[in-house]
């Protein structure tokens, strides 16, 4: 078929900034529905940056409200089990507002798959401090930056006794489509989070080029093959 | 079946699967918990959700996977709901949303009888939509308008409310379920996983997100108002009982029509079972009496809407605070007329 027949042509050129992470994860995910055959699938998406992803996909999709992609997705997979469920939307919609969802979805096993775009940022409002902006992290609203710790989502999901949590970057193209493979195979509930810092927070106005940002992922972090619990500087899976 | 004995709650249930409910979502709120209970043995995919908002989000999601979906709740869990009903609007998914009312506001005081969402139900989403509303006030009549709200839901491809009383919700008649007829709607759009299609809280054209048009707007928002106001047109449900003698109207609606049902040896009564759209019919009865009043219990929410809408005066006799009495409305009814 051709990862292009993923994409929805009348929605090109994508809405994403130039260089955003996003484009990476996106097409990576269009070339596994066209790897493993996954035309039964139904993307679903809240609101935000990565939220508006859902109207990029050639796909049956549903962009839902702030924060209730979760719950959203568990509908549509309860009422038709039949049908692979993707939710593809971001931080703070996941981890945020939606985040009572995302702890009871993975308690209750939820068979579904959520791909998490963590850009540190509320970006499509222009740039508030979210719940995984990194200590430090110099927001709209932290302007002397963030004295909070970021959500510990490996922990949230670990906390059950089945689970499937991966971390990856789109820096790292190869092992962020093995997380989204495996993530796409697995029976339950499974979530990849993916690092990709939103450009105009953490380059522009930070005065780095896109490739310091870039640079700053590759230097910090290292690929953990195991499958045990990822430390804050590891990208890998871990599952049971 | 024959004859029955069934609490409010109980009848819901039956009318929801005599409708062809096959999906159901809730989150555990007095008067309306027992409600999921039954539910839960009854042959439908059923989830506890986290909260509210989960619950009727999980029924959007059933319902676009062509499942039909209803949520039951109360008050405090009506008002978490609310920003969802506008979504399912605008994605023009037929769903059934139970509200058995309760004292409010907030806690307010679980679980006394009160009527107070009734502008909840009809304006309690952002923006501008168009949503029917159905108010039963017995057993038999909770099971025939669940199934008639769900029909409705489908015709019209929105969702629906059917706003209940607590009292009745928990209260126990005696029924004959199988007198009533149910003739089921087919749905409007095949079920995802059938197409390529993007369903989005945006407005949109062909299927696109298109957010800066006006026109686009205005003729997406009229072609669903015509729509919804139409189907509502063979859904025109209400009880008259009229008193030749008398010059005086009152409405009542639920519980409360129920408490003034002695006062139909004095008075004629007219009784919305579909509270929104408002009924036409009301606008011709109402011109053949001197008087209209209102007795509900709440502080005159829907005396507003009808004074709106039949451009006079409407009285008030109020019963709040969880009670209501014929002696206090006889009192009340004195001092008007």
């Amino acid at each position: 078929m051709g990862f292009q027949e993923f994409v929805r042509k009348e929605m090109l050129p994508l809405g994403w900034c130039n260089g955003c992470g996003l484009h990476i994860l996106f097409y990576s995910l269009c070339e596994l529905f066209d790897e493993l055959n996954k035309t039964n699938t139904v993307i679903v998406s809240g609101i935000g940056c990565t939220g508006r992803g859902a109207a990029y996909f050639n796909l049956d999709s549903v962009h839902g409200l702030h924060g209730r992609a979760i719950p959203l997705a568990v509908g549509i997979k309860r009422a038709n089990p039949k049908l692979d469920v993707v939710v593809f939307s971001g931080d703070g919609d996941i981890l945020g507002i939606g985040g009572n969802h995302l702890i009871h979805a993975a308690r209750r096993n939820e068979n579904i798959t959520v791909i998490c775009n963590d850009n540190e940022v509320f970006a499509m409002t222009g740039g508030q401090l979210s719940p995984s902006t990194r200590l430090g992290g110099v927001t709209t609203t932290t302007p002397k930056g963030s004295v909070i710790q970021p959500l510990n989502t490996q922990g949230i999901l670990l906390s059950n006794k089945k689970y499937f949590y991966a971390r990856s970057s789109p820096v790292f193209k190869t092992h962020l489509k093995k997380c989204l493979r495996e993530s796409l195979s697995y029976e339950g509930f499974s979530l990849v989070e993916v690092v990709s810092p939103c450009l105009v927070n953490y380059s522009k106005r930070a005065g780095k080029g896109l490739d310091e940002v870039f640079k700053e992922i590759k230097d910090k972090f290292e690929i953990c093959e195991e499958n045990r619990t990822l430390k804050d500087n590891e990208f890998g899976i871990v599952k049971k | 079946m024959g004859t029955r004995i069934l609490s409010g709650n109980g009848a819901i249930v039956e009318g929801a699967l005599v409708a062809g409910a096959n999906f159901f979502s809730s989150y555990p709120i007095t008067p309306t918990s027992e409600i999921m209970e039954i539910m839960v043995k009854k042959p439908v995919e059923f989830i506890q959700a986290e909260d509210e908002i989960a619950a009727i989000n999980m029924c959007v999601g059933a319902s676009l996977a062509g499942n039909k979906a209803m949520t039951a709740t109360s008050g405090p869990g009506f008002s978490l709901m609310q920003e969802t009903i506008g979504f399912a609007f605008k994605l023009e998914v037929p769903l059934l949303i139970v509200d058995s009312q309760r004292v409010g506001p907030s806690t307010g005081m679980p679980s006394s009888a009160a009527q107070g969402d009734i502008l909840q139900a009809r304006y309690g989403s952002h923006g501008d939509y168009v949503i029917m509303v159905f108010y039963p006030n017995s057993v038999e009549e909770c099971y025939n308008y669940t199934i008639e709200a769900i029909n409705a839901s489908e015709e019209s491809s929105s969702p629906v409310i059917l706003l209940c009383d607590g009292l009745l919700s928990q209260m126990c008649e005696t029924v004959e379920l199988e007198k009533i007829k149910n003739t089921p709607k087919k749905r409007a759009f095949e079920p995802l996983g059938k197409g390529k299609r993007h369903f989005t809280g945006l407005v949109s054209k062909d299927g696109i997100p298109n957010t800066h048009c006006e026109n686009n707007y205005r003729e997406w928002y009229e072609k669903r108002k015509k729509k919804i106001l139409n189907v509502a047109k063979d859904y025109n449900f209400y009880e008259y009982i009229r008193n030749e003698k008398a010059d005086i109207l009152l409405i009542a609606y639920g519980i409360a029509s129920r408490a003034i049902l002695p006062l139909k040896e004095k008075y004629s009564i007219f009784r919305p079972i579909r509270l929104f759209p408002i009924l036409p019919e009301l606008k011709k009865i109402s011109e053949k009496y001197s008087k209209i009043i209102i007795i509900e219990m709440n502080d005159g929410q829907y005396k507003k809407e009808l004074e709106g809408f039949l451009k006079r005066k409407v009285e008030l006799i109020s019963q709040m605070g969880g009670k209501i009495s014929l002696k206090e409305i006889e009192d009340g009814l004195s001092r008007i007329c």
